[in-house]
């Protein structure tokens, strides 16, 4: 699923629905491998923004495509679904993907409604984040 | 020998829910969480979500459901005037103790709160389910509230809980205390200068002027449940030098953290008049005019804690 396509999906459905594919994609987010752990435990790669403890990599791979490692908090499943959502979208998609992803992506995929500005402003930093970060990286 | 919470009645066990829980008719748990999907990973068998942004606050104006959306909130989910609510959730109860806080200021009187939240039933490894359990709806009677003109909100039954800036203003002057539960950079106003950081949008950053800091965190123990009688009269009382008659207003960002220690002074301690400054710093802090400190604050101590 593309990011375009992911918001298609979430126009054309209900709330509802778009909390059971959040909460669908929360169990999906791979456990962060060993050497990454070292570095959440060195507070390296924190979203302070958000206020779940969230750490983020954006990395390119051998043949120079999106690389994302995450870890979030086990109690913060709504979290948790939208990383995994964004990491289902762009890993090994080319960098520039993450890069020119939507500034307003949480009002595009009609998140805000749901889940109100006091739960957003952590998402929508997380996706300012990884649109920084691949910049950096093309 | 351990003193006792001043209203140990409004606290219940891991244990006493437990055994409990199954009496459906006078009872029902009540999971509010930070996080919106929590529930859905799992919860207490016969518990139902109430969430605190979509449940309680009202969607347009920033304040709390009117009397008669409460009323239909707690008939949809088979809640009477005379049933027994036990509140539980994430991060150490504090969306547990904003929710209980919710009903008290629309007149709900049995409301208790299940020590150690969420945390501690996981932690015990009680039965959960994924199931939304449903009960027949009730009629809630309409909370008794006086009703303003024009587009003022009502007054709610529990309004003697809960203090509007203007009071807030009137109270910092007159010296009385006020318990600021956020954490220490937020207080000192270090945290909104972070650069790119625009936390919850507030344009100022310090702290009501002659409020204490005591983050709302130290009323608890690593497991999630409240610290000792003893404890928290060390850290209320002797350090920060409050005393049981007091006039006390608590208050945080949006009102949920002071209501946790909301809780713990005037339930577990005991004081007189314990009121929550709901809109909080996000209001203070974007308000014009206020007055606002910077820096540490002075320390109200009167056993020479530093």
């Amino acid at each position: 699923m593309t990011v375009k396509e992911m918001i298609e999906l979430f126009e054309s459905i209900d709330d509802t629905m778009r909390m059971d594919i959040l909460l669908d994609y929360s169990r999906r987010l791979p456990p962060l491998p060993a050497n990454y752990q070292v570095q959440m435990l060195e507070g390296i790669a924190r979203v302070p923004e958000c206020m779940t403890p969230v750490f983020l990599w954006i990395e390119k791979d051998h043949s120079g495509m999106l690389d994302l490692h995450v870890y979030v908090a086990p109690e913060a499943p709504t979290v948790a679904g939208f990383m995994g959502l964004l990491r289902e979208a762009l890993q090994g998609h080319p960098v520039s993907e993450a890069a020119e992803l939507p500034t307003d992506l949480v009002h595009q995929l009609k998140l805000d409604n749901l889940l109100r500005m006091n739960r957003t402003v952590g998402l929508s930093a997380m996706v300012a984040r990884i649109r920084r970060q691949a910049r950096e990286l093309m | 020998m351990t003193k006792q919470y001043a209203h140990p009645e409004l606290l219940v066990s891991t244990e006493w829910v437990d055994m409990h829980r199954s009496d459906t008719s006078a009872i029902r748990i009540v999971e509010s969480n930070e996080d919106l999907l929590l529930y859905d990973t799992g919860h207490i068998p016969e518990a139902i979500k109430i969430d605190w942004v979509n449940d309680l606050n009202n969607p347009v104006i920033r304040d709390y459901i009117s009397p008669r959306e409460f009323a239909d909130l707690c008939g949809r989910h088979g809640i009477h005037q005379d049933t027994t609510v036990v509140f539980y959730g994430d991060k150490d109860n504090w969306w547990a103790a904003y929710a209980l806080w919710v009903f008290k200021l629309h007149g709900h009187e049995n409301c208790l709160l299940m020590n150690g939240g969420r945390k501690k039933w996981v932690a015990e490894k009680r039965e959960m389910s994924t199931v939304r359990p449903q009960y027949p709806p009730v009629t809630y009677d309409l909370p008794t509230y006086r009703a303003e003109p024009g587009p003022i909100p009502p007054v709610l039954p529990g309004r003697h809980l809960r203090a509007y800036r203007e009071e807030v203003l009137i109270h910092a002057n007159k010296d009385k205390p006020l318990i600021d539960v956020r954490s220490p950079d937020e207080f000192t106003g270090q945290r909104t200068h972070m650069p790119e950081y625009p936390q919850e949008g507030v344009l100022r950053g310090g702290h009501i002027p002659g409020a204490v800091n005591i983050p709302w965190g130290k009323a608890v123990n690593p497991d999630g449940t409240f610290k000792s009688r003893e404890e928290l009269e060390q850290i209320y009382m002797n350090e920060a030098g409050l005393e049981p008659h007091d006039d006390v207003i608590v208050y945080c960002r949006i009102g949920e953290r002071s209501s946790h220690t909301w809780f713990v002074l005037k339930y577990l301690l005991g004081f007189d008049k314990v009121r929550n400054y709901d809109g909080s710093w996000t209001e203070w802090g974007n308000a014009v005019g206020m007055p606002i400190e910077k820096g540490p604050g002075r320390v109200k101590s009167t056993a020479g804690a530093s």
